[in-house]
């Protein structure tokens, strides 16, 4: 399907278009424009990938000067779908390509997905090993320059990668024929051809029209600096599934230190000194050429190295990078070292500490300045200084030395950054531990920080998700000024979701998780009654949410002595998330086995776990979704009482308001599982008298919003139940005939099934 | 005759949120309070608390049908409420009577819940009575429309599956099966697997020329199966064993599945009447599947596939008594097998001693209408003035004037109230199409 957007022709992969699509691309399309940001929230399952990379493909034909898509998503799984939507649609655009000329342009689109060399790599060994940091460590290890030079000069003196070493042969920027390539064709590709796929990647990243990668690429500075430096200032940036883009930016710059990873430094150090010692005895000039190089200024030592070599790099943003050499106190190895030591005996020393302390990085930097001598430059360079050194003593295994790789970014961060920053040292786990498992951290409380340099460098930057309501929000945390901000109803022939909000049990005793009256016994039958009818009266797979572990703990015991669960068995299996993710992952294949069978299952899970998150229950996995309470954030945790504080004197956004925010977005992301296009169909079910609340329902999505009906804003479960009880025979009538909803079936969400 | 939709029970589509304001309709719903006769007195006193509110949650099930209704200049509802039910009716005609293979020797299982989900009330009097009653009135239906097919019953509780009647060619046997409510008291879960497998292995033996069906009446929305249910499915798909089901809850993945692999139909019951409606939507033999693989082998192997019949001597009940072979009963009255010459009570069935299947005449030629259907009426939409005054079948006069009304007009209704027979040309009346389609099968002007 072709059509025209205020004179920008586009092709549409598909027969026929939402009004929603339509309007979302016009949207985006002003967005563009306008060379600005935008919030735009639609539907999961109504086909916005699909609308937003034909719009932008469009665009990028249609301009003369094309600029690159960076498109980020969030998981593996969802950056595959999206490589494969992408893949559709140039098929479709080549397929509709009128001229010869005009075909071979389209067949020269490249598009590529990025992902960790984890999930990439092809070395028999290398790829076995299981956990991220070992592979990476492993790989820098087989092919870095110095390594690559020595074993080239020399073939067998040293291990190298064959895989990377067949990349060196072809040309550069030609590594790959042009086309879109998911990652597991990448893979295959890499397979036949005998290259790395990772480094092909990492290679034609220049040359590509579209890239498709994780989040981290982007707002980690440790990573971002390596990867997405050389991308240009006009690209267009997308992150979808962008409702928790605040928490991945204040990730990026917070860190935790532990009683052991300080161990594991300290260790590490000696190691440090002891390989300075013997590279003394053995190549002493190499240790001098370093510092000869370090007086004249770091900045030309980390350019002319491949990026490959990097082990650890700045975490600082680049704009607060400094510009100049090396303070004296630490250029020479053995100085740098004890400087080290100091640092990390100092730190030790702190998590001697039995009570909480929770202080600003200035005062922090005082305290070490009256401790030990170490004053804030030379901390500032830490971490450029460690990388440094290990490049210049050619140091393998790095994985051993990520303690220490930990100390020194801490040290460079804390050093850098005054506001929005706070260190928290918390000595015990719980209120109630004896035990003493200290835990410093080192907070970032202002999300803003770590995406300015994303908005600042790219024109546009879009942000879109299935649940980002209420969109003001976001532009007021992350301190910037979208051009369009816009929300979209969905277009249903019927309606496929149902939500209820049920405020009391059938003893109308009113239901909330509220703390203080979370586990009164009323209150805990009256939810159990709730799962016990659902489990009845709903085919297959029910997910039910609490909001936190130990919320969940507690009330399924109580449940265990009330006998609830033995009522719950009875029509439906049990199946419990837990934080360990193996144990999650065998009960979800569980789950879904049962759910397939007839047998029927229940998960209980919470909100913010790994399945509310990643996990999507749609069709027979999850025909009704019950939000237990409202997942309020545990508002005792000091970090977030901190990030509150600095939210309230910052931006003005009050406590109440972020917590509500938060609550509800984390609400409607639960919910939201359940229902992953137009063909599915599912029962939302919010358990909680709050819900009732006008301000509560407001900030929920608007496509959710729209079908909650008075009637059913305010119930009691015996009238839930006949409402869903209805619902569910209409929905079931044949599903599949003259359903525009059927049309999207094999598309969106569904396609790549 | 098969049910007919109530008008009054058709369930809201529940897609326009019910903002109906009550004064408009006083007139209207007066009237249809006068008609129906029963509780809705409370409207009337609700009125201003409804005009702010929306409609109740227990009327949201049903339709508000006298909305739908608009009086003629005589301020009666008779005429809308004729078109009404006129409506419903057609709309079940309209199938088309494109020739389709269908097998007229049906063997069919009858697989019923008995789990405490049937204890359910939401089906009055509960669903399971109410299935118990329906049953009976399927069982009567499908022999009279099948004469030459048989059914057995299996029920599901506690997890197994339990035989309550045999492949039987007699409905009475399988009537009787139903008779005693006492003994079909549901308990426990079902198990679909079980009961499945159970129904297959009472219909490996069967001949190739039978159609073998599993029709499950399902108010459950579990199943506890010792294995993997998908085998069963395999296995049935293998045998062509075809899986229809009618659920009284919600639609499950894996009977949807089931259904749509097997080639069978897969229903969900709104209401008391649609339940009704789905079963007997069952009752005509299915079309036999189109797998063109297997009936190109059969057309290369030439294989007609004959089967033996015999047409037995009908004994007068003035016949010197004698002992039948099925009952060891001594009656005048039966029917004497051709072949071996003993003598059973009742036609069509297998004969106990030589295992000839005995059929009347007449029930084989009752089968062969689901063949030769009698073509579908086309509705007249204007007149030329060469019509015949009266309906062809009753003789009754069709009105003259369309009826006025801004009605839309709804494919295949009339508004004279005429159908003709596309063959013989002439016209009947909505009461005669009905009767002639549902229960002569034969078109009296053709014949």
């Amino acid at each position: 399907m072709k059509f025209n957007i205020d004179g920008l022709p586009i092709v549409f992969p598909y027969d026929r278009i939402y009004p929603e699509q339509y309007s979302y691309m016009c949207d985006l399309k002003r967005t563009l424009d306008a060379q600005g940001h935008g919030v735009l929230e639609m539907p999961s399952g109504t086909g916005k990938t699909v609308s937003l990379l034909s719009l932008i493909v469009s665009y990028q034909r249609h301009s003369p000067h094309p600029r690159k898509l960076i498109y980020c998503s969030r998981t593996v799984p969802e950056i595959e779908k999206a490589l494969s939507e992408l893949q559709r649609l140039m098929k479709y655009r080549i397929s509709q390509a009128e001229t010869p000329e005009e075909r071979a342009k389209e067949e020269g689109f490249m598009g590529l997905g990025l992902t960790s060399r984890k999930n990439l790599c092809l070395h028999p060994e290398v790829s076995k090993e299981k956990k991220g940091k070992v592979v990476d460590a492993r790989c820098r290890d087989l092919t870095n320059s110095a390594v690559c030079e020595r074993g080239r000069a020399d073939p067998g003196s040293v291990p190298l990668c064959d895989w990377h070493e067949k990349l060196g042969e072809k040309e550069p920027g030609n590594l790959i024929p042009p086309g879109i390539y998911t990652l597991a064709e990448v893979l295959q590709y890499g397979r036949d051809e005998g290259v790395c796929p990772y480094f092909t990647i990492r290679r034609m990243m220049p040359f590509v029209d579209v890239i498709i990668y994780s989040f981290h690429y982007l707002l980690d500075p440790k990573v971002a600096e390596q990867v997405s430096k050389e991308f240009s200032k006009d690209s267009i940036v997308v992150f979808d599934e962008a409702h928790n883009i605040d928490n991945v930016c204040l990730e990026s710059l917070s860190i935790d230190l532990t009683r052991p990873m300080l161990d594991s430094a300290a260790r590490s150090v000696v190691k440090l000194t002891e390989k300075i010692e013997e590279i003394k005895e053995t190549d002493a000039s190499k240790l001098q050429d370093e510092y000869a190089k370090l007086v004249e200024g770091l900045q030309e030592t980390n350019n002319d190295g491949p990026d490959e070599d990097a082990f650890i790099t700045n975490p600082v943003l680049p704009d607060d990078l400094l510009k100049e050499a090396v303070p004296g106190n630490i250029r020479k190895a053995e100085h740098f070292v004890a400087f080290l030591k100091r640092l990390v005996e100092y730190l030790k020393t702190r998590m001697r500490v039995l009570h909480v302390v929770a202080e600003t990085p200035l005062s922090f930097l005082q305290h070490l300045k009256d401790i030990t001598y170490i004053e804030r430059r030379p901390l500032r360079f830490c971490a450029e200084r460690l990388q440094s050194l290990v490049r210049t003593l050619e140091l393998s295994k790095l994985d051993e030395h990520s303690a220490l790789q930990k100390v020194a970014s801490f040290a460079t961060l804390v050093a850098t950054y005054e506001k929005g920053f706070l260190l928290i040292l918390e000595p015990f786990e719980t209120e109630t531990a004896t035990v003493p498992n200290p835990i410093f951290h080192f907070t970032c409380l202002d999300p803003s920080l770590a995406i300015k340099p994303v908005f600042e460098r790219f024109s546009s930057v879009v942000i879109t998700s299935g649940t980002i309501s209420p969109l003001d929000m976001y532009p007021k945390m992350l301190q910037f000024t979208p051009v369009i901000q816009e929300s979209y109803p969905m277009t249903l022939t019927r309606n496929c979701f149902l939500p209820l909000v049920i405020t009391r049990g059938s003893d109308q005793v009113a239901v909330s998780s509220r703390f203080e009256v979370r586990n009164d016994p009323a209150v805990v039958r009256n939810f159990g009654s709730i799962l016990i009818e659902y489990s009845k009266i709903v085919p297959d797979g029910i997910v039910a949410f609490f909001p936190s572990y130990l919320y969940m703990e507690s009330i399924v015991a109580a449940w265990n002595d009330m006998g609830i669960l033995n009522e719950v068995w009875k029509n439906k299996l049990i199946f419990v998330e837990t934080p360990d993710a193996n144990e999650t992952s065998i009960a979800l294949e569980n789950y879904r086995r049962a759910c397939n069978n007839g047998r029927g299952a229940v998960m209980l899970s919470v909100a913010r776990g790994k399945v509310s998150e990643g996990i999507d229950f749609d069709h027979n996995y999850g025909r009704a979704v019950i939000m237990f309470g409202v997942p309020y954030q545990y508002t005792q945790s000091r970090i977030l009482r901190a990030r509150l504080e600095y939210l309230r004197d910052a931006y003005r956004i009050r406590e109440s308001e972020f917590l509500a925010f938060d609550a509800m977005r984390t609400a409607a992301q639960c919910v939201g599982r359940v229902l992953r296009g137009k063909t599915d169909w599912g029962l939302m079910v919010f358990a909680d008298k709050r819900y009732a609340r006008a301000d509560k329902r407001a900030k929920l999505p608007r496509w959710m919003n729209q079908y909650i009906t008075e009637t059913a804003s305010n119930l009691s479960t015996d009238m839930a139940i006949v409402l869903s009880k209805l619902f569910m025979r209409q929905i079931s009538q044949n599903p599949n005939e003259n359903q525009t909803g059927s049309r999207t079936r094999g598309r969106g969400t569904n396609a790549s099934r | 005759m098969p049910p007919r939709r109530d008008a009054e029970f058709i369930v809201s589509d529940g897609s326009e949120p019910e903002d109906d304001d009550l004064d408009e309709d006083y007139v209207a719903s007066r009237a249809a309070r006068a008609r129906k006769g029963k509780g809705k007195g409370k409207e009337l006193a609700g009125d201003s608390r409804k005009a702010q509110d929306q409609s109740y949650a227990w009327e949201a099930s049903y339709k508000r049908s006298w909305d739908t209704v608009q009086e003629d200049e005589a301020g009666s509802l008779q005429a809308a409420v004729q078109d009404l039910v006129a409506r419903s009716k057609r709309r079940r005609l309209l199938g088309g009577d494109a020739p389709i293979r269908r097998t007229i020797i049906r063997h069919m299982m009858l697989l019923m819940d008995l789990s405490t989900a049937m204890l359910d009330r939401d089906m009055r009097p509960s669903r399971f009575d109410l299935t118990l009653s329906y049953a009976r009135e399927f069982v009567g239906e499908w022999f009279d429309q099948n004469p030459l097919g048989q059914m057995g019953v299996v029920g599901m509780r506690n997890g197994v599956g339990e035989r309550i009647g045999e492949m039987s060619g007699n409905p009475q046997e399988v009537l009787k099966c139903f008779a005693d409510k006492t003994k079909l008291e549901p308990a426990g879960e079902p198990s679909l697997q079980n009961s499945i497998e159970m129904a297959r292995a009472s219909m490996s033996h069967l001949p190739t020329h039978s159609s073998r069906e599993i029709l499950i009446l399902f108010g459950s929305l579990t199943t506890v199966d010792p294995g993997n249910i998908h085998d069963t499915v395999d296995a049935c798909l293998r045998d062509q064993i075809r899986i229809s089901i009618v659920s009284l809850s919600a639609e499950m993945k894996i009977c949807r599945d089931m259904c749509e692999r097997t080639g069978g139909v897969f229903g969900v019951a709104l209401n008391e009447g649609h339940y009704k409606d789905l079963l007997f939507e069952l009752v005509p033999p299915p079309a036999e599947k189109s797998s063109a693989s297997h009936l190109a082998a059969k057309a290369a192997a030439n294989e007609s596939e004959l089967m033996q019949m015999g047409f037995p001597t009908r004994l007068p009940s003035t016949a010197p008594p004698s002992l039948c072979v099925c009952h060891s009963r001594l009656r005048s009255e039966g029917y004497i097998c051709p072949r071996c010459n003993s003598k059973v009570c009742d036609v069509p069935t297998d004969c106990d001693i030589c295992g000839l299947m005995i059929v009347s005449s007449p029930h084989l030629a009752r089968s062969y209408h689901h063949l030769f259907p009698a073509p579908a009426y086309k509705a007249i939409v204007e007149l030329d003035g060469s019509e015949a005054p009266t309906c062809h079948g009753c003789s009754q006069p069709f009105p003259t004037a369309a009826r006025d009304r801004n009605l839309v007009p709804e494919e295949g209704m009339s508004p004279f109230g005429r159908y003709r027979c596309p063959k013989c040309k002439h016209d009947f009346d909505a009461e005669c199409d009905m009767f002639v389609h549902d229960v002569l099968h034969v078109c009296p002007g053709c014949g």
